[in-house]
């Protein structure tokens, strides 16, 4: 199993190098084009939500997002860790068909990217270890 | 792929034309744009997106941003997305607030 990492300062300005570094990586493992560009939506949704809210809930200014890519088994596996706020993105309520069929400007915009982090990959998973925020994220390459 | 917007505004239509990745991060220079062309009163707004390789729901949240700043009357055309924002846009319903062409004026 061939596992890397690399470590971004929890800034929005991360976002762009963060989505980078997993495509190259993910591109290289072959996941294809389309599914590469949901899992960076994924990764995107989250990692927004740890920098904008998980860090500051906590008041933390200088947090870190680690992110941890491996394949196995024809899978490919991203991990975001973090050290904000425990924030289980499975839990969250997701807007119903009714607030997803409502005009523009009455939509109720908040759970929108959490919806689209957990659509646009095969399988996510969230754990919480050792004060760490675990956003997992699994792909099949074929 | 970085972000870049520009904007105009003739006969009342607003238009943008957006490159690059549309994110929490550039979101906000997209929200200026919509801003300024507010102030003109455009009766409707057109985004020109062949060249827009990613957008993150920070860019649906612009869609309704613009949506409530220019008016409800105001319709969007979105000009040639790609299919994964596309595939966004449906995902979310949004797709069926806007109007999705290949060229505008069609």
């Amino acid at each position: 199993m061939n596992i890397e990492s690399n470590s971004f300062e929890a800034s929005i300005d991360s976002l762009e190098p963060i989505r980078d570094f997993i495509s190259e990586k993910a591109i290289s493992a072959g996941l294809n084009k389309k599914k590469n560009y949901g899992l960076n939506l994924a990764i995107d949704e989250i990692a927004t939500n740890i920098i904008r809210y998980g860090y500051p809930a906590v008041n933390i200014s200088d947090g870190k997002i680690t992110v941890i890519i491996s394949v196995e088994n024809n899978q490919l596996k991203v991990v975001l860790e973090d050290t904000a706020l425990a924030f289980d993105p499975m839990q969250h309520l997701l807007p119903t068909d009714d607030d997803i069929n409502k005009p523009l400007e009455e939509r109720p915009i908040g759970g929108l990217g959490i919806m689209l982090a957990r659509q646009n990959v095969d399988k996510f998973e969230y754990e919480f270890i050792e004060g760490k925020n675990r956003n997992i994220f699994i792909n099949n390459i074929t | 792929m970085s972000f870049s917007i520009t904007s105009e505004v003739t006969n009342s239509i607003a238009k943008l034309t957006l490159a690059g990745s549309l994110d929490s991060s550039s979101a906000s220079q997209m929200q200026a744009e919509i801003q300024k062309v507010a102030g003109q009163s455009p009766t409707e707004l057109v985004l020109y997106l062949s060249e827009l390789t990613f957008m993150a729901s920070a860019g649906l949240r612009m869609l309704v941003f613009a949506k409530q700043k220019l008016g409800t009357s105001v319709q969007i055309y979105l000009v040639k997305p790609q299919g994964q924002i596309v595939d966004t846009l449906q995902m979310t319903g949004i797709i069926h607030s806007v109007h999705i062409v290949d060229s505008y004026p069609s």
